[in-house]
């Protein structure tokens, strides 16, 4: 068994050089039909992006990603409340907050209670050149661990070659510099299987940006009887599966933990979904204005929260 | 004829003499040799022969409730000529769990398949099912598993430099719905918590 592993992990690295040549060779044609090996989303988001005919006018659009759904239930409460419900429940109330308030369109990975693959969630956002990626998680842990934190990628487990790449990426005045638009094409097609490298300091900040709302905005709403206030856990990395292949900044927020009965009962609890909702919504908004990442035109102004 | 034969076998018993040779020299590590074991011979039934055979002591990782954190409970194993026997040594320890307040960061019905570690250092290390069919799911628990066995390989045997996590002989996808199983782990410190 040992062995295929050994031969598949061999067979990426080796995949990976080809394609590194390819890209060092810029040769697009070559490393587009090394796309559609992926699914077929995949391959049409692909397409999409290589011919640039896609968004024009259009409005820009933010995928929202509730976590599990179907038999995946995720984590579960010692009361026998499931993550996947209270995913999708602050998914939904995220969703109406930004259409209501900003010019974006919002697609759903999931709006009901349905499997979908990790694979197809990413490609969701990529086929729709989404301009910000959010996964809605409730946390589980080994006892009664508390709090809300914010994820982006981890890129410690990369090759070195696709770290370098990643860097460049991130740096792109050098990267314009030294390699042409066609180029800089195949290196995107390179980077599918690990897209997100390429967006990781946008998706720090998309972060850094929700959860300075998160712990806020829950513990200054004000609830005498019963507080809504949830612990700062502050941003981590951490490689989810779910962020691999996004190709834009995408953060994946751990609202609270399923696995604390406490907190579980909050979880449930609609004003602290709604609550939740507003704070990843504020920092939302305060990314978008930050990160000069082009508001579409006319740039709205944020309505007040309620 | 026959002699080519005899040659060939040779030939791969000797470039099998030398894999196993590369493969089980295992690091520099910290043995603990208790009382003197010199010139043992067959193992006499005396009171205080029962513990002498030397030790290493490794620091295997659990979860503090509190904040799920990763925190080290000190483990002795028997010392081994064979990496492979200790890393197994060591995940056994991990899978049995803790002895104090904290918490077992793999479901306790867990068992372990074979450890297998190449040459770069890359160790494979395979589990039976229940590693993420009795796991409870949730980020923070699927970090305190993987890092558990990531951290701690690494930390307590320094020629593991990477870690990759099978269930059955077989890639997965994710553990438990989260964190990506699909290519090996480096270790990551920061899941460990300040004592």
């Amino acid at each position: 068994m040992t062995h295929r592993c050994v031969a598949s992990a061999q067979g990426f690295a080796v995949l990976l050089a080809a394609a590194l040549v390819v890209a060092a060779g810029a040769v697009p044609a070559r490393a587009e039909t090394a796309v559609p090996a992926r699914n077929e989303a995949f391959a049409a988001g692909t397409a999409k992006a290589a011919t640039g005919t896609a968004e024009a006018a259009d409005q820009k659009t933010i995928v929202i990603d509730p976590g599990h759904g179907g038999l995946d239930v995720g984590a579960k409460g010692k009361f026998g409340n499931l993550e996947k419900t209270v995913d999708l429940a602050i998914s939904l109330k995220l969703k109406t907050l930004i259409e209501q308030n900003m010019a974006y369109r919002v697609l759903l990975t999931r709006d009901k209670d349905i499997d979908v693959s990790l694979e197809n969630r990413s490609a969701l956002a990529n086929n729709n050149n989404a301009v910000v990626f959010i996964s809605i998680h409730a946390n589980g842990s080994f006892r009664t661990a508390t709090g809300a934190e914010t994820f982006y990628m981890s890129l410690t487990d990369l090759d070195e070659e696709t770290r370098k790449l990643a860097y460049l990426e991130n740096n792109s005045s050098q990267l314009e510099t030294r390699i042409s638009d066609d180029g800089k094409d195949a290196v995107k097609m390179i980077l599918w299987d690990m897209a997100q490298a390429s967006y990781i300091k946008q998706s720090a900040s998309l972060a850094e940006a929700i959860q300075r709302e998160l712990p806020a905005l829950l513990t200054t709403e004000g609830r005498p009887s019963r507080s809504l206030a949830v612990e700062n856990r502050g941003i981590k990395q951490a490689r989810f599966k779910v962020l691999t292949g996004v190709a834009c900044p995408a953060v994946l927020v751990e609202v609270a933990f399923m696995s604390n009965p406490e907190e579980e009962q909050k979880l449930i609890d609609e004003d602290f979904q709604t609550s939740v909702a507003h704070a990843i919504y504020r920092g939302l908004v305060s990314y978008m204005r930050t990160a000069g990442s082009r508001p579409p035109a006319p740039a709205p102004s944020p309505a007040p929260l309620p | 004829m026959k002699t080519q034969k005899t040659a060939l076998v040779a030939g791969l018993l000797i470039v099998l003499a030398v894999l196993v040779a590369v493969l089980f020299r295992s690091g520099g590590r910290e043995v603990i040799r208790k009382s003197a074991p010199a010139a043992a011979g067959p193992p006499a039934p005396s009171p205080d022969a029962s513990a002498p055979k030397p030790t290493l002591k490794v620091s295997v990782f659990f979860v503090r409730p509190s904040d799920g954190l990763l925190v080290p409970e000190e483990r002795e194993i028997p010392v081994s000529d064979s990496l492979v026997q200790e890393t197994e040594a060591f995940i056994a320890e991990l899978i049995k769990g803790p002895t104090g307040d904290l918490a077992a960061a793999i479901p306790r019905e867990t068992k372990l398949g074979r450890v297998y570690i190449t040459k770069e250092g890359t160790a494979y290390v395979d589990f039976s099912r229940e590693l993420i069919e009795n796991h409870p799911s949730g980020t923070t628990a699927e970090l305190s598993t993987v890092y558990a066995v990531v951290d701690g390989l690494a930390f307590n045997f320094k020629d593991v430099k990477k870690v990759f996590i099978l269930v059955d002989g077989e890639e997965r996808e994710t553990l438990a719905g989260h964190i990506g199983l699909d290519r090996p782990f480096s270790p990551d410190y920061s899941l460990i918590g300040k004592k």
